[in-house]
């Protein structure tokens, strides 16, 4: 549903304020379908907070923005969908992983998408979110590795 | 009274009173307000609701869920008010109520991250510039009207199916459209006094209200067009939309089958026309789908 109302109605973004009601359809369909990922969410939110120079704003396009900075680290929509940009190399190594994808509308860019299903995946996002940010905050990555609680 | 009043009760308490308040002031003071609801009134005030609501909650630090469905239940008390004070039907709240499940829900996160940042110049300006969206939209004038028009292929020749379109006998059949299978009225019987030009036509639904009509065209076999001279007033969607003339156009495919158009034109005093006018154009569709329907059963069973 997500994917296609982004494929056929994506260019209503520019119509200011209709993304933020549709990230709020999101959440109304994410507490009567999968309440649970609300609570990670808000998880994910008040951990990222805590992290050096990082600020929470609503994204332009619907959705929770993690900043560091000013410049965006990524963001998480309603649905659980967490986009973020990486480096390509970076990406190309959590790719191997095998639990993101490519971004579901920036294709071939440092852009990638992760889907936060499970609490497991709310900690593998908040992971995600620490690459992130330890890329703007250091100008490199010291390890991607995945931590074995997630 | 302190148990009583406790922050959760005051959210929902002022926010329905601010909004209650606020139609009420301007149906006071702008009279022509009246018997149109506007944008803001499903929108903007949605909007605020949800913010006062927050600024109720704000010290309980609420997460997410619990906001949300504090907010669910902030909707259905805005709704049970509706009914009782507004005297607003089932259906008509069931099409309003995406709108404030929307809005009120909108409102209630806005205003969490306004507390949190407790920027008040922000706050003060953002609700400042809701108040005063909502009364430009209250001193603009609000005025639509749209036309829906169907069509369908009966098999029959026009001079059978022009019998059949001026008046019918009452329909039978299951209603097909969810609104209709509801409870929401719909077309059973059109009757007329004179199959001439000026005659009085009514029609006729379902809970018995009916549509008084004067055809001010008659051309046999060609077009019927008729003024809507009397609506019922009801609770449901008809105080907040006039049809105002219907029209059945035939056309002889020289084929011994005629092409059936519908057309009807109608005034929308609910607003947003963007939201509204999908559910105006969907209930005038399935209103001519049904008449036409059993207007091309008759005909194809003489």
């Amino acid at each position: 549903m997500f994917s296609f109302v982004i494929r056929y109605f994506g260019f209503l973004k520019f119509v200011p304020g209709l993304a933020l009601v549709f990230d709020n359809w999101l959440k109304i369909h994410t507490l009567l379908t999968r309440p649970d990922l609300l609570d990670w969410l808000d998880a994910i939110e008040t951990e990222a907070d805590k992290w050096e120079n990082v600020t929470i704003s609503t994204h332009k396009y619907g959705g929770t923005q993690f900043n560091y900075g000013g410049k965006e680290i990524g963001h998480i929509h309603s649905n659980g969908l967490l986009d973020m940009l990486l480096s390509r190399s970076i990406k190309q190594q959590l790719m191997q992983q095998g639990r993101i994808q490519d971004h579901h509308s920036f294709k071939n860019t440092g852009w990638i998408s992760f889907y936060i299903h499970t609490k497991r995946d709310a900690g593998y996002a908040l992971h995600l979110l620490q690459i992130g940010h330890e890329r703007l905050s250091k100008g490199s990555v010291s390890n991607i590795c995945l931590p074995e609680a997630y | 009274m302190k148990q009583i009043f406790t922050p959760l009760i005051k959210g929902y308490l002022f926010s329905n009173l601010f909004a209650f308040a606020l139609m009420g002031i301007t149906k006071l003071f702008i009279p022509s307000s009246d018997s149109v609801l506007i944008f803001s009134e499903f929108v903007i005030i949605p909007f605020l609701m949800g913010i006062i609501s927050t600024w109720f909650w704000r010290k309980r630090e609420l997460r997410s869920r619990r906001l949300m469905w504090y907010s669910c239940i902030n909707v259905f008390i805005a709704i049970g008010l509706s009914a009782l004070f507004l005297k607003e039907g089932s259906i008509c709240l069931l099409i309003v109520s995406p709108l404030l499940w929307t809005f009120i829900t909108a409102g209630a996160f806005a205003g969490q991250k306004m507390f949190e940042r407790s920027n008040n110049t922000l706050n003060i300006s953002v609700v400042a510039l809701l108040l005063l969206i909502f009364v430009a939209d209250s001193l603009s004038q609000h005025n639509y009207e749209n036309e829906v028009s169907d069509q369908m292929v009966i098999n029959a020749p026009v001079s059978e199916v022009w019998q059949h379109v001026v008046a019918f006998k009452r329909i039978k059949k299951e209603n097909k459209y969810w609104l209709f299978k509801i409870g929401m009225p719909s077309p059973v019987e059109s009757t007329v006094d004179g199959y001439h030009l000026g005659a009085k036509r009514k029609c006729i639904f379902s809970n018995g209200y009916t549509f008084d009509e004067k055809i001010v065209t008659y051309n046999v076999n060609q077009n019927l067009t008729f003024d809507v001279t009397h609506q019922p007033r009801d609770p449901e969607i008809m105080g907040h939309i006039d049809i105002l003339r219907g029209q059945f156009l035939l056309k002889d495919n020289g084929d011994n089958t005629t092409t059936l158009i519908g057309n009807s034109w109608y005034r929308l005093y609910v607003f947003p026309v963007w939201y509204y006018d999908i559910w105006a154009q969907s209930i005038t569709r399935n209103v001519h789908l049904r008449v036409m329907e059993h207007i091309k059963e008759l005909s194809e069973n003489k």
